[in-house]
């Protein structure tokens, strides 16, 4: 079943952006959410290619709708939960309570600045 | 375990459509290509994405299309890293 992400050759998203952006981060959060992934696939939480599944099955209205850095951070919300690190609850309580659990809110109260 | 696939050997992508994650992307399934050069051997994906440890340990080949094998157009050739399990040989 082809997901969202899988869209090499399917028409209609116009040309390829191919402008030089140098920037890795255009807000603090967003290095925040790099930098918390990469500690939490490097102490062994969850593998990158369980990172990979879990940005792709974004439901795909959201996926479309959402910042690249928004995907990372549904996918490690999801995966946080899924791992047992957290509880939906518990996330969204923190959250404030715009984010949602597995699969909602496709960037949360975690919009850029 | 030997490798498979040798650099210039021909190749067709299987033509898998799975639930899960996979590397294989779907504009490139079913296509014949050539194989470039082994890349070395690392967890096959689409199993360590399902969160299991019992992924198989597998070759990696860099693999590559004719554009218009992909696309039905195009001159230019593309490039694929795809696992020994995405690949069969196709008969010369």
């Amino acid at each position: 079943m082809a997901r969202i992400n899988d869209v090499g050759g399917m028409t209609g998203f116009g040309p390829i952006d191919t402008t030089d952006d140098t920037e890795p981060f255009h807000a603090d959060w967003e290095a925040r959410v790099f930098a918390l992934n990469s500690a939490l696939v490097r102490e062994g939480v969850y593998n990158l290619d369980e990172f990979r599944d879990a940005v792709e099955t974004m439901p795909p209205a959201q996926y479309l709708a959402a910042s690249y850095y928004e995907r990372w951070f549904h996918a490690i919300r999801v995966l946080l939960v899924r791992k047992g690190v957290v509880t939906a609850a518990e996330l969204e309580a923190r959250l404030g309570g715009g984010g949602g659990g597995d699969g909602g809110g496709g960037g949360g109260g975690e919009s850029d600045g | 375990m030997a490798d498979r696939f040798a650099a210039g050997a021909r190749v067709r992508t299987v033509h898998h459509d799975p639930t899960h994650h996979t590397r294989l992307p779907r504009y490139a399934r079913g296509k014949r290509g050539v194989v470039i050069e082994p890349e070395g051997r690392h967890p096959l994906a689409d199993v360590s994405a399902q969160g299991r440890g019992d992924a198989p340990v597998e070759q990696v080949y860099a693999v590559r299309f004719a554009a218009r094998e992909l696309w039905g157009e195009g001159e230019h050739g593309v490039v694929l890293d795809l696992w020994e399990s995405h690949l069969e040989p196709e008969g010369d």
